[in-house]
């Protein structure tokens, strides 16, 4: 079988390897803590990619992704609970809910380049959560949603998240990889130089925004099955969407698999650290940006690359397009 | 001769401020067009009305009999009219290759092989196929100023806007750049409209010259000609005060 | 029509507030091309800073105005050399100094969770709760005094960029930087300045809006998305087109809460929709200043 020009087979017997690991890895050990932590680390390593298609490869870095996360999250389980749709099911049509509220919001918005973009994500994000909090029909208002309990389901969800994190990695990878992606470069590098040369901007950021949304979408479908109870404050949640910044950066934003490294050290942080001083997490994230941002701004990728003295100007944290 | 690119009655204001006022003007196929005129004359603006950068406020463009009056850039761009930079504008964070290749597949649609081709031929007919894996940043001006070209060529265009592109390079890349363009004309008929302050090179390379001042065209003709004619010369050294 | 003339004043009044909290946002962009998202953090240090003068020493709010806007100015400068300065400029520092300023925000929230609580503090002056009659209409007084503090402000503002070598200074970097160093102006002076003088302005903003609403760590969230509706609206450097731009916003904002069972929760939204509107309909902003890239 030939494979097409831009899948490397190193990358994919790798990735093959690695899933069939963790795949079989739970029918050898019995240790639930380490299936919940690891459980937890797909699903944010495939939203932690689905935000790095928009914050990485176009360069437009979103602090309300969270509107997706729970908007998908919400539809999902009334779909569950109202529609009676099947689990998977339920997530694909949260999942496509939250791309089409991503278009809505986002196809205007996305004439802003750079930081003006991202403070209009923050006001998204805002505006989603306290609309959120206050529409019982969607998603019970503050008491929030209780979804039909199955046993055994959160154990068996391991699988699910596995899949969901090894199908964000591939799309990362062909999303990357393709033409489709080196358009986004050439988008993120100079808007205006990429459309004379062809490059139908509008149409390509609107899918990629799409995308991004959609999976974020079924990210909180399947975080709604997994805890079988959800709630507007926790779901749609500034931290969350600052969560998703934080694995980009921590990782290395714009990076094919960065992000989801940068996911595995936060949830461990997360777990081990943040557990411990939940008054100072605002602050270590913080911190953590500060530092990574000032002496490292490509993060693991950039410490990992330094280290294999290789430079790749394909991964500049290029921001504002065609400015100065 | 059949007509390759035409303008008719081109304007754009700005405000109160009519930065080009009822331009027209036509590209016979094969030709190459020199649009001169002092700093500030409109030149740019002509040329993004053109490339479908900036609307008009009135007036038409054709490519041939098809009109393009308003499309946007990149419609422009695969229709046939590819514009490039004064100022170049190469994507930094692609090499010199992948900078041809954006452009090519967006002509040569959806064939992956066929693009590659496209691209790499472009890169090879402006001289920087030995350094298609270095990223922009290791060229000179002259280098950049090339890239902007090649990747201009990998959209496969009919008419090319050339902004500049020999000002600025010293005089030995200036006499391989204006090679560069007689070749793109001849050996890929492409017609071209080009601004360009150097004179010299205007009049080697141009077999038309029309000439904007303040938003106004104000004379059209051969170089010879255009460079006798009085009212360019005000135009260009400075008008006694007339009010 | 009472009403009418009610919902008109406060709008007016709360323009005032918008503007200056917009205006140190506006300017750093301006000049430096970085959006300053810790433009948040010091909205709410100057609320806190207002609060604690007046809580702990009897200072009133008005009179802590000039110490903490200048203590505010020296911390900006200090932000700038230490921080801003190291990143790159340009393009590439875009997003790099948006998420550095985003983790000092973060940093600072944190600060103000740790020293004050999570919970909702106000400034309780003597007269805040006075009113008097203006055209038939009741009007606080401390809104009134917000609003006087705020136009005094902006036409401090608009003498020092115009009339001062400061300003005008500042408005040639802004235009070229690469000239300016070519005649002798010491740019990275003048970008210190400018990063102190926004971050000042959003301080003094920050307590006025103390004065006004109860606030807690998380104030400066929502204020920084109106700063910025302002400036797409209003576009950059002019104290004129802040100004008209801070009344659109404040009139969006008031008139619907006269409307009988409109949600008040929805209010933070509205900001957001008009952002929205204003795109789709005038990409280039209300007045047609280059805001967007």
């Amino acid at each position: 079988m030939s494979l097409p020009p831009w899948i490397s087979r190193r990358a994919l017997i790798g990735l093959g390897a690695a899933c069939a690991v963790l795949a079989v890895g739970p029918l050898l050990h019995d240790n639930l803590y380490l299936h919940n932590l690891l459980t937890l680390t797909f699903i944010g390593i495939a939203a932690a990619l689905a935000w790095n298609w928009l914050g990485g490869y176009l360069g437009q870095v979103s602090f309300g992704h969270a509107a997706m996360f729970g908007l998908g999250g919400f539809v999902a389980a009334r779909g569950e609970i109202s529609l009676h749709l099947p689990m998977v099911f339920a997530w694909i049509f949260g999942g496509l809910v939250a791309g089409a509220y991503a278009l809505l919001w986002g196809h205007p918005t996305l004439r802003l380049r750079g930081p003006y973009f991202s403070i209009a994500t923050i006001g998204v994000g805002e505006a989603t959560r306290l609309v959120g909090t206050y529409w019982d029909w969607l998603t019970g208002g503050s008491s929030g949603l209780s979804l039909p309990m199955h046993p055994n389901l959160k154990y068996t969800l391991y699988w699910y998240g596995l899949a969901l994190a090894a199908l964000a990695l591939a799309a990362s990878y062909a999303l990357r990889r393709s033409s489709l992606g080196l358009s986004l470069l050439a988008i993120k590098s100079d808007v205006d130089a990429a459309s004379d040369v062809g490059v139908g901007a509008v149409r390509l950021q609107d899918l990629v925004l799409f995308l991004s949304g959609a999976m974020m979408g079924v990210c909180g479908g399947f975080y709604a099955s997994y805890f079988s109870y959800i709630e507007p404050g926790d779901m749609f949640g500034f931290d969350r969407s600052i969560s998703w910044v934080l694995m980009g950066v921590i990782g290395g934003i714009g990076t094919i698999a960065g992000p989801a490294l940068g996911a595995v050290i936060f949830v461990l942080l997360r777990q081990y650290l943040i557990a411990s001083y939940p008054q100072l997490y605002l602050g270590l994230y913080g911190i953590l940006l500060v530092l990574v941002i000032l002496f490292e701004p490509l993060g693991l990728t950039g410490i990992a690359l330094r280290l294999f003295h290789r430079v790749r100007p394909d991964l500049s944290v290029t921001g504002v397009a065609g400015e100065d | 001769m059949a007509i390759a690119l035409r303008a008719q009655g081109l304007s754009k204001r700005f405000g109160g401020l009519k930065a080009v006022d009822e331009v027209t003007l036509q590209l016979a196929e094969g030709q190459i067009l020199g649009l001169i005129g002092p700093n500030g004359a409109g030149k740019s603006t002509c040329f993004s009305m053109l490339a479908g950068s900036t609307p008009p406020t009135a007036g038409r463009v054709f490519l041939g009999e098809t009109e393009i009056t308003g499309l946007p850039a990149f419609r422009a761009a695969r229709a046939g009219v590819v514009r490039t930079h004064q100022i170049v504008r190469p994507f930094a964070n692609l090499t010199l290759f992948e900078n041809a290749l954006v452009a090519a597949v967006q002509c040569a649609g959806r064939d992956h092989a066929g693009a590659r081709a496209l691209a790499l031929e472009a890169l090879d007919f402006a001289g920087l196929s030995a350094r298609q894996h270095q990223y922009p940043a290791g060229l000179t001006l002259a280098g950049r100023k090339r890239l902007e070209m090649a990747r201009a060529l990998a959209c496969n265009p009919r008419v090319l806007l050339l902004d500049e592109v020999i000002a600025g390079v010293n005089p030995a890349e200036a006499q391989e750049m204006a090679t560069l363009i007689l070749r793109i004309r001849d050996e890929r008929k492409v017609s071209i409209i080009m601004t360009e302050h150097v004179m010299a090179a205007v009049m080697r390379l141009c077999e038309q010259v029309v000439v904007l001042d303040a938003g106004k065209l104000i004379a059209s003709g051969v170089p010879r000609e255009i460079v006798q004619n009085p009212e360019v010369i005000s135009a260009y050294l400075g008008k006694k005060h007339e009010h | 029509m009472e009403r009418f003339l009610e919902l008109v004043i406060a709008s007016v009044l709360l323009a005032g507030l918008y503007a200056t909290m917009a205006y140190g946002l506006g300017l750093i962009y301006g000049v430096l091309r970085i959006v300053n998202l810790n433009h948040g953090g010091m909205i709410m240090a100057g609320a806190y800073a207002g609060w604690y003068l007046h809580s702990e020493f009897g200072i009133d709010p008005y009179l802590a105005l000039l110490p903490v806007g200048t203590v505010a100015f020296l911390v900006g400068m200090g932000m700038y050399r230490l921080l801003v300065h190291r990143l790159p400029r340009g393009a590439a520092g875009g997003v790099q100094s948006l998420l550095l300023l985003f983790g000092v925000w973060l940093v600072m929230r944190n600060i103000a969770y740790l020293l004050f609580t999570g919970n909702d503090q106000t400034v309780h002056t003597t007269y805040a709760t006075r009113a008097i009659t203006l055209a038939g209409a009741q009007v606080s007084v401390n809104r009134l005094a917000v609003f006087g503090v705020a136009l005094a402000t902006l036409g401090i503002l608009h003498i020092l960029l115009t009339k001062t070598y400061f300003g005008k200074a500042l408005r040639a970097v802004a235009q070229n930087p690469e000239s300016c160093t070519l005649q002798g102006i010491r740019v990275d002076r003048i970008y210190a300045l400018t990063f102190g003088l926004g971050t000042a302005l959003a301080s003094v903003a920050g307590l006025l809006g103390a004065t006004l609403f109860p606030f807690n760590p998380s104030f400066g969230a929502a204020e920084l998305l109106k700063s910025f509706v302002v400036v797409v609206l209003g576009g950059l450097g002019s104290v004129a087109g802040t100004a008209i731009a801070a009344l659109i916003l404040a009139a969006v904002e008031v008139f619907p809460t006269a409307i009988p069972g409109f949600p008040t929760y929805l209010t933070a939204a509205l900001g957001f929709v008009l952002l929205v509107l204003v795109l789709v309909l005038r990409p280039g902003g209300l007045f047609g200043q280059r805001v967007l890239g």
